[in-house]
């Protein structure tokens, strides 16, 4: 399961940003605004569906354009922990337009990705400024490409905690 | 130990792993080593091909190679996966730019506050 302790297969990005914490916690969780900066220039997010509640599902629809035309993509996952204007944490694969989970392989992604992430957001109001903690790490998947990647990273981080020391 | 050493090196890695068969290769690897027949099985290759592959694998210190003549097992060396970054330090860079654009658009609504909750 999700071991968000194991840093070594994950991103963490620490951001002030000059806004109060409901104001970021908005940017979350409030589709429109979720919507305002998620996606990459030149990319739209017309459809984002968002139960942010514990096992709430989301479903976003992303629409890049590519030279053969518009492309639709979609991520699917589930809110695990909710606590407003604190802590979010969701989980995020790739999927249809049903939300039925799509191999990394089969949307033409590296081996090396997970099927399903985990994005934690940890929020802190100081001073009407919030500071933003957003860690982004891949979860054991049940696929035997995924799931052999994940172990070699696992014994990756042990390695490297050992050599580190 | 000079930093030109490291990059001839990483360079080397990265050129191994810029292959979706080593990758696939590798992948195996992480459950378990294996002799050359059962490596080439799922692809539609010659076992000389594939043996090419182990080289060029074995020659990034991606994988080590048992010393039994016939078989030579081979199994992953994680050393140097450990200096290539993980999936996730693809993502930083993607999420680096998200916050700039959530900073933007924080910037952009600030001016006519409480406005926010429109439709888009």
């Amino acid at each position: 399961m999700a071991d968000s302790s194991d840093l070594t297969n994950a991103v963490v990005i620490e951001r002030t940003f000059d806004a109060p914490v409901e104001t970021i916690w908005q940017m979350w969780t409030d589709p429109t605004h979720f919507a305002g900066w998620y996606g990459p220039p030149g990319a739209s997010i017309p459809d984002e569906k968002m139960e942010v509640r514990v096992g709430g599902t989301r479903l976003v629809c992303m629409v890049v354009e590519t030279p053969n035309g518009p492309m639709r993509m979609w991520f699917t996952g589930e809110y695990r922990e909710v606590v407003t204007n604190q802590r979010l944490v969701y989980t995020d694969s790739m999927s249809d337009e049903h939300g039925n989970v799509l191999s990394p392989s089969e949307m033409g992604m590296p081996d090396t990705h997970p099927t399903t992430t985990e994005v934690i957001v940890e929020l802190d109001e100081i001073d009407g400024h919030t500071r933003m903690v957003m860690t982004h790490v891949g979860i054991p998947a049940g696929s035997p490409g995924a799931m052999g990647w994940t172990m070699a990273f696992d014994k990756l981080g042990i390695y490297l905690e050992t050599h580190r020391a | 130990m000079t930093l030109t050493a490291e990059d001839d090196r990483l360079d080397q890695t990265f050129a191994a792993l810029a292959n979706s068969t080593r990758r696939a290769i590798l992948a195996r690897l992480a459950q378990g080593e294996a002799n050359v027949n059962e490596l080439a099985e799922p692809f539609d290759l010659t076992l000389p091909a594939i043996s090419k592959h182990l080289k060029v694998l074995e020659h990034a210190g991606l994988i080590v190679r048992g010393q039994r003549a016939q078989c030579r097992p081979c199994s992953l060396d994680a050393t140097r996966l450990g200096e290539v970054s993980s999936w996730a330090e693809q993502y930083r860079p993607i999420w680096e730019a998200r916050f700039d654009r959530m900073d933007n658009y924080i910037k952009q609504l600030q001016p006519r506050r409480k406005t926010g909750k429109q439709n888009g």
